[in-house]
């Protein structure tokens, strides 16, 4: 289910670390949005192609799906996704905006409180991983859709490109309310072979030094 | 969980189960804290313990690189990494890794801690606590190489959930990508047959039965089938129900199972085919088939008893086999089926069958025991012995051609003495000189009746003669015979008769024994072929039943035995078994029917005695016939000399069609005084018969055109059934056995007959 660039254990470890710090700078700025107790977590992360993407979110997922889209570029470049079942997805909405909105208020914000949250989390979670690894990166717009992984991972009409997919399992807690979703990036090889040389990078700057206290 | 559930749990599972519910968790866990700024590392004594460091320094404070010192090199580089990334934000620190050293041994350690920031989001404090969870580490290890070896996956499904908890390998098998929760929609769109894997329905507690589902695997669209087990229990948690269970893969488990059926199927096929095969015989075959059971009654018949006898199985089965056995074979029958009934096959056992049209057909049996019941098959022979019969009566006439031969001679010279005894008589009276005309009569009589004599005993050996057994004088029988058997015999061999006297009578057929003795005779002559002696002798001796073991009718008792000896070449051992067969001879072809000895031993078999023979190569050979003595008053001879009694003008109607023998009844019937009336057949017969006319007696040939004399004497009888008739034939062959020819009130005299020997019947036929 691997794709071809393959990421040793360590690399592997480093990765969902990098990720980890990023969902935690995300949860902190929702935590500052929303005044409320925001958790994220990462348990685990795949590198997997676009097929098996599209299979897991399948497997795991019987609803309909939402999807907050950014496109990102630097020395890693690709396509980043925060993806919720629908249901959760108004669970999202709901602790974001919070409970005092009715129903149909909900529904009349969801589109942009989902693309708010999905920029914090996406934002969050992409620029500080390009900060920790002392690259820029620039995003697009977030962007909402509907759909299934078929959908999201371009299975009708794949690009050319032998993309693989960076696929994050993630946890919410936000006030109380527990929502699952998933973090998907798109990249092409060459910007996973990048992304791979740069937590090479990160491993080694861990490695030397001997109070890793200092590297807060 | 009570222990009759476990049972429906695979052992490795169970094994896992029984470890789980120990408390893993140490209640002592060890506590840290990173003070990043000073750079020093507190932690109390369990922490200490574990990662091998003195507990008051630990208290104290210790470098912070000491927080790695202790933990398993292979773990080290990753726990590095997490620590970096809770320094650079991360705000959750849980990882499991192995703490201690490789002399004392390793334990698994769970640490769960996060960072304490300031404002600016700078780590102050990075602390947290220290589990030892080896024992839980075991456990699940064990939990995890269980489910992998025994291919077993687990899930737990709350009620009212959308997903399922699974293990792994329930991912696996179901060809789902590893993970811990599935939607139950997952999960129950895998089956294609079978139902719910996970019955979100489900609310009773208990057992689940065994299910099977047949499933495509998402991944590799293969169709396998999937067999779960399980239980429904009460939910801690949620206070509804839960439902766990393990599934596994039974496929192949499923297609060993469809293969055994499909050999099972294509045996059946097999053994189908077998039993058409056999049907086929069974249905086509010619020759009689049937099974019967021990106690000799017809289970199963083919059909062809149907074509060849006309009987149809409803008919027959249930009913016994000797019912349509020949009574002649009955006997010989029994003791076949009672031999089969042993277990014993039997072969070639010829016997005859009736039809349903009351005929009777031969047929060969072969019958072989199976379990209880005995198999059989007969071959119809009927024209094999119609056959046999025509060829035994044509060899029996070449036989007579041959004592024909030697009797002519004898016959011509009573011929001469009957023709030249009438021829004197009548030139006597044309001269009219009568004193010798009765010395001529005398001379002519007693020709004839020599002749008479004769033409009995050939009747006797084609058998054309009916059967009479009757009280039989042995001794008489076999002197009367000297003469004739001396001029068979030849001048070289000499005969001698050695008869015990005062012998009681024997109970047989008179004609029979006379060619039976000739018979024998003829073969000893044969067998001695440079002269030697020929004995005949005769017994009384009393039989018991071991010796007469291999009779088929006698029975213990008095016999007469008659024994016909010759001094010749003897008789080998091989060849004396068969001497009895019909058509065996040693003659050389042409000289011999081979069939005298077989009718011997039909007349004595049929006689209820018994036939034996001796034999010594080269001194001679030895055939007694054992006949039963008679018992009973012996019947006086009609002394046949005394003159006849007259009659007083009673009627009596004469048919006769052969017009000298009518002449001499009519003028006989005359002279005594009866009132004759005359007729030719039954044309001139039955308006007679058929009127009032008055009729005393009777007198019929037996052999007439048109309707015969038994016939035309049943419509005599129609008006006047007390009418005594009595019946002239010169042979019967319908009459076999004159006890049945003949009802109350009717006699028979065979041809040729003396005057007298007429009127002495005529006078008994109306009680005098």
């Amino acid at each position: 289910m691997t794709a071809s660039v393959n990421l040793t254990e360590l690399e592997h470890d480093a990765l969902t670390e990098l990720v980890n710090i990023g969902v935690s700078r995300a949860a902190s700025s929702l935590r500052s949005m929303v005044g409320e107790q925001v958790l994220l977590s990462v348990p685990s992360v795949d590198v997997v192609t676009r097929m098996a993407a599209a299979t897991l979110i399948r497997e795991r997922e019987s609803e309909e799906l939402v999807a907050v889209r950014q496109d990102f570029e630097g020395a890693f470049s690709g396509r980043a996704m925060l993806i919720f079942p629908q249901a959760n997805s108004l669970e999202l909405v709901k602790a974001v905006t919070g409970d005092d909105l009715d129903a149909c208020e909900v529904r009349a914000m969801e589109m942009e409180a989902l693309a708010e949250t999905g920029n914090v989390v996406l934002n969050g979670c992409l620029a500080t991983m390009a900060n920790l690894l002392r690259r820029p990166l620039t995003m697009s717009l977030p962007e909402v859709v509907r759909g299934d992984g078929k959908l999201f991972f371009e299975i009708e009409n794949p690009p050319e490109d032998d993309a693989v997919v960076l696929f994050l399992y993630i946890n919410f807690t936000i006030s109380g309310r527990d929502i699952r979703g998933y973090i998907a990036m798109l990249m092409d090889l060459p910007s996973l072979r990048a992304l791979k040389e740069l937590v090479g990078e990160f491993i080694a700057s861990v490695m030397a030094t001997d109070d890793l206290g200092e590297l807060g | 969980m009570t222990d009759d559930r476990h049972a429906a749990i695979p052992s490795q599972i169970r094994k896992a189960l029984e470890a789980l519910p120990a408390p893993a968790l140490e209640t002592l866990s060890g506590a840290w804290c990173w003070d990043v700024g000073a750079k020093r590392l507190h932690a109390d004594g369990r922490f200490a313990q574990l990662c091998n460091l003195a507990p008051e320094s630990a208290a104290a404070g210790v470098p912070t690189s000491s927080f790695f010192a202790a933990i398993h090199p292979d773990d080290v580089m990753r726990i590095k990494i997490a620590v970096a990334g809770v320094m650079h934000g991360s705000e959750l620190f849980a990882k499991e890794y192995r703490v201690g050293e490789a002399r004392t041994g390793y334990r698994w350690v769970s640490a769960r801690g996060a960072a304490e920031r300031d404002a600016d989001q700078h780590v102050l404090r990075f602390s947290g606590v220290l589990t030892d969870i080896t024992e839980q580490k075991r456990v699940q290890e064990q939990l995890r190489i269980a489910q992998t070896a025994g291919g077993v996956g687990t899930f737990g499904y709350t009620s009212g959930f959308g997903t399922v908890e699974v293990s792994d390998q329930f991912c696996r098998l179901l060809g789902l990508s590893p993970t811990d929760a599935l939607p139950v929609r997952t999960v129950n769109g895998a089956v294609i047959q079978g139902g719910e894997i996970i019955e979100t329905g489900r609310r009773e507690l208990g057992g689940l039965e065994q299910a099977e589902f047949l499933i495509v695997r998402p991944d590799t669209g293969e169709h396998r089938w999937i067999a779960r087990r399980g239980e429904v229990v009460r939910d801690d948690f949620s206070d509804g129900e839960r439902m766990v269970g393990v599934i596994h893969d039974v496929t192949e488990f499923k297609r060993v199972e469809a293969e055994l059926r499909r050999l099972t199927a294509a045996l059946e096929d097999r053994v189908d085919a077998r039993t058409r095969e056999r049907d086929q015989v069974w249905n086509l075959s010619k020759d009689l088939l049937f099974v019967a059971g021990r106690n000799g009654k017809f289970r199963a018949i083919n059909p062809a008893w149907e074509k060849v006898l006309g009987f149809s199985s409803e008919e027959l089965v249930g009913a016994p086999v000797h019912a349509l056995i020949h009574l002649d074979d009955l006997p010989a029958m029994h003791e076949r089926m009672a031999r089969a009934a042993r277990g014993e096959s039997i072969g070639e056992f010829e016997c005859q069958v009736r039809s349903r049209d009351g005929a009777f057909r031969w047929f060969s049996w072969t019958t072989t025991p199976a379990g209880d019941a005995i198999h059989a098959t007969g071959r119809d022979i009927t024209a094999r012995k119609a056959l046999e019969d025509q060829l035994r009566q044509s060899q029996k006439m070449e036989a007579v051609g041959q004592l024909t031969g030697g009797l002519a001679h004898d016959f011509n010279n009573m011929l001469t003495g009957v023709l030249g005894g009438i021829d004197m008589v009548r030139r006597r009276l044309r001269d009219g000189r009568m004193q010798d005309v009765e010395r001529f009569l005398e001379a002519a009589s007693t020709s004839g009746q020599r002749a008479a004599a004769l033409t009995h005993r050939l009747l006797a050996f084609s058998r054309r003669q009916s059967l009479h057994s009757a009280p039989v004088d042995v001794e008489a029988l076999a002197s009367s015979m000297a003469d004739l058997l001396r001029r068979t015999l030849g001048e070289q061999i000499r005969l001698e008769l050695e008869m015990t006297p005062q012998l009681p009578m024997a109970l047989a057929d008179a004609n029979q024994l006379e060619s039976a003795i000739l018979n024998l005779a003829i073969n000893a002559r044969d067998a001695m072929p440079s002269g030697g002696v020929l004995t005949i002798r005769a017994r009384a001796l009393t039989l018991d039943d071991a010796e007469l073991q291999r009779s088929d009718h006698a029975t213990a008792g008095d016999y007469v035995e008659i024994s016909v000896a010759d001094t010749g070449g003897g008789i080998s051992r091989e060849v004396l078994g068969k001497v009895f067969d019909p058509f065996f001879t040693t003659k050389p072809i042409g000289q011999g029917t081979g069939l005298g000895l077989s009718m011997i031993y039909g007349f004595v078999q049929q006689s209820h005695g018994h036939v034996r023979v001796e034999s010594h190569v080269g001194q001679g050979t030895i055939f007694r016939l054992y006949l039963p003595v008679h018992v009973g008053e012996t019947q006086v001879a009609i002394d046949e000399a005394q003159p006849a009694p007259g009659g007083a003008g009673q009627s009596v109607l004469v048919i006769e069609d052969d017009a000298s023998v009518r002449l001499l009844v009519v003028q006989v019937l005359e002279e005594l005084g009866y009132r004759p009336l005359e007729t030719t057949g039954s044309r001139e017969a039955l308006p007679l018969l058929q009127s009032d006319a008055p009729i005393d007696l009777l007198i019929t040939d037996v052999g007439l055109p048109g309707l015969n004399g038994r016939q035309l004497a049943e419509i005599a009888r129609e008006r006047r059934p007390q009418l005594p008739v009595l019946f002239m034939t010169a042979y019967a062959e319908p009459a076999l056995d004159q006890n049945q020819f003949l009802d109350e009130g009717m006699a028979i005299i065979s041809k040729p007959f003396g005057i007298d020997q007429l009127a002495q019947r005529i006078a008994l036929m109306f009680g005098r």
